[in-house]
């Protein structure tokens, strides 16, 4: 268990900064995800805490000890990677015993413990195998093993399960937050996929541009987004934002619509629309709406649905959140708040 | 089975013959010539192999004969114990071969790996030398390096044989071209399971270039095994020649014409290493310039 601090971290590559002062507390034993788009500084901010690849300046403290200077072998850390990056000419037994060898560790303590691990990731009859002769789902659970027969404090995971199949993809995800809920270390987890985000969570840490957009749990993050690129960001569909006469935007989520025949009375935000395209989603379905000029998307159980209609779409007033012209939230109460409701009923 | 059935049957057969008859006719120029450039490079060991085990007699008969009528081991016994034997030129040879591959080793691997994956200044200006090293022809090299031996008076011993090839430009090239080739997560997932540079090197990349580097250890072998004008010049006594200067002895020896059975002998043993080597080495050789790594 550990807890880490990241203080003014800075990483420059080739004069080009892709971090810029980031300052984070990774809270202890719990599951927290860095999630952003593509190239915006989360694996290098991994790499940061893994210590392969340094900071250009600034400070990584782990249990209030700062291990900036610390080589990677010696910070009590694992690390999985998004390739597995197994030692293609080792068997799996040779590949989980490596860590454990390099640190000395006892014959029958490393025997013992890789009988553990072995059988806690389903890998016990396959312990002399190559691991160019297993698959993609067992190479990623010598990955896991590897880094659980270390025993750290913090397990740090680079999309582990991007090159998995979408089935296997979901059990493993499972897997590892029972595998989470276990051992009771410091996960910190990579991914630019939101919705393994949103479900593996404990703590979401926003990136954009190499720098901290929001932070919080994924209910936080979801219902209460300081800025448009968190809203958009979270949830599929994403937010719909739409921009009112003076710069303000109005978002709500695609499920908080509702649908309505006649008018609705007494919601601020009621427009006609048109139903452009249905997708059937199984229980829900998800319909691309056109509200005059514009477009949203719409999640919906409302079998009914169908390319061509026109009804009326509202939300309830407590459903729309405003922002700025410059994408940050406007947090109003009150009688701003009916205001900033009036405007969007004008759109 | 009516008759149309079996009709059909016959006309089948026969158009599948026709096809295989076709199929022959036109494949027939290119497998001769195949066969033909086969019989040509494969002829000449036949004939060292065959003429080492003929008497002397037969081998200068005319017309010749292309198996041994009196198969004879005598060559072989006069060569291994004759008066003049080549055991100590052997030995010359597998100590020079064995030397310089494990000094070549010891000085490719990390040269290779550094070049690779470490960084560190001068690190361009330095492989720029190593690959201009590779592209000066050997024969420029012989009389500074035979004055350099001789004013170390280590002429009379197997060094000037041994310590000029201890570094192997083109094996370090080949070598730091296949270290590029790997994952660079794998050499981090090392460093993060605790190992050190060395470990690193040796327990997790080489292994993953065992190929390359079986490549080079068998080129220079081979190399260093048949060098000839190399060992000529730069020693003065038969005490330190090797193999190569015995078979080219024995073609001096002119007394009594030459004695084709002996040299015919001497080769078959001095390619023989070399058939093996490759037997057991040639396909780790196209390994190494076909790379497959684990996903």
């Amino acid at each position: 268990m550990a807890r880490i601090e990241l203080r003014h971290i800075t990483k420059e590559f080739g004069g080009v900064g892709v971090i810029r002062d980031l300052n984070l507390v990774i809270p202890d034993g719990k599951f927290t995800v860095l999630v952003g788009p593509s190239g915006c500084g989360k694996t290098t901010l991994l790499r940061v805490i893994a210590g392969i690849g340094p900071a250009t300046s600034g400070q990584v403290v782990m249990n209030g000890q700062d291990i900036t200077d610390v080589g990677p072998g010696k910070r009590d850390i694992a690390m999985v990677f998004q390739n597995y990056a197994i030692y293609p000419t080792m068997s799996v037994r040779d590949n989980i015993e490596f860590g454990l060898k390099n640190k000395k560790v006892p014959k029958e303590e490393r025997q013992r413990r890789i009988d553990e691990v072995s059988r806690m990731t389903g890998l016990t009859g396959l312990l002399d195998r190559k691991p160019s002769t297993l698959s993609g789902g067992q190479r990623q659970r010598i990955a896991l093993a590897r880094a659980m027969v270390k025993n750290p404090q913090v397990f740090l995971m680079d999309e582990p399960l991007s090159n998995l199949d979408a089935k296997l993809r979901n059990s493993m995800r499972s897997e590892l937050i029972e595998m989470h809920r276990r051992l009771k270390a410091t996960f910190v987890y990579v991914t630019h996929d939101q919705v393994e985000a949103m479900a593996m969570a404990d703590m979401i840490v926003l990136i954009n541009k190499g720098q901290i957009v929001q932070k919080g749990t994924p209910r936080q993050l979801y219902s209460d987004p300081d800025h448009v690129f968190t809203a958009q960001f979270l949830g599929t569909p994403p937010m719909n934002i739409l921009p009112c006469e003076d710069g303000t935007q109005v978002g709500f989520r695609p499920e908080k619509a509702i649908f309505t025949e006649t008018r609705p009375k007494g919601r601020a935000f009621c427009r006609p629309a048109e139903i452009v395209t249905c997708e059937m989603l199984g229980s829900e379905s998800v319909c691309k709406v056109k509200l005059g000029l514009q477009t949203v998307m719409i999640k919906s159980a409302d079998e009914t649905l169908e390319p061509g209609r026109r009804l009326w779409l509202s939300t309830e007033d407590d459903s729309l959140l405003f922002f700025d012209a410059a994408g940050n939230r406007i947090r109003a109460e009150g009688e701003e708040r009916e205001k900033l409701c009036r405007k969007a009923a004008e759109g | 089975m009516n008759a149309m059935e079996v009709q059909q049957e016959k006309e089948d057969a026969a158009r599948e013959r026709r096809r295989r008859v076709k199929h022959f006719f036109r494949r027939l120029p290119g497998d001769a010539v195949k066969i033909a450039v086969i019989v040509l490079f494969a002829f000449p060991f036949y004939w060292m192999i065959t003429s080492a085990f003929k008497g002397y007699y037969e081998t200068i008969q005319v017309p010749p004969t292309l198996w041994p009528k009196n198969f004879t081991f005598e060559n072989i016994k006069e060569i291994l114990t004759g008066q003049d034997n080549l055991m100590h030129y052997l030995a010359n040879s597998v100590i020079v071969t064995a030397a310089v591959l494990a000094i070549q080793v010891a000085v490719m691997v990390p040269a290779a790996y550094a070049f690779a994956i470490r960084n560190f200044p001068l690190k361009n200006l330095l492989f720029g030398i190593v690959l201009v090293s590779f592209m000066i022809p050997e024969q420029i090299t012989y009389i500074s390096v035979y004055l350099m031996f001789s004013k170390a008076k280590m002429i009379n011993s197997l060094w000037p044989q041994i310590l000029p090839f201890g570094a192997n430009a083109f094996g370090i090239f080949l070598l730091r071209q296949s270290f590029r080739q790997i994952d660079g997560e794998v050499l981090e997932a090392a460093r993060l399971d605790d190992a050190g540079e060395m470990k690193i090197m040796f327990k997790v990349a080489l292994p993953m270039c065992r190929s390359t580097l079986i490549a080079v250890i068998m080129f220079s072998a081979i190399s260093i095994w048949n060098s000839y004008f190399w060992p000529l010049v730069m020693t003065n006594s038969d005490l330190y020649r090797p193999l190569t200067l015995f078979v080219e002895k024995l073609k001096q020896d002119t007394d009594c014409g030459l004695q084709w059975n002996l040299i015919m002998t001497g080769n078959l043993v001095l390619v023989l290493p070399i058939l093996v080597i490759y037997c057991f080495a040639s396909r780790q050789v196209i390994r190494a310039f076909t790379y497959n790594g684990v996903k």
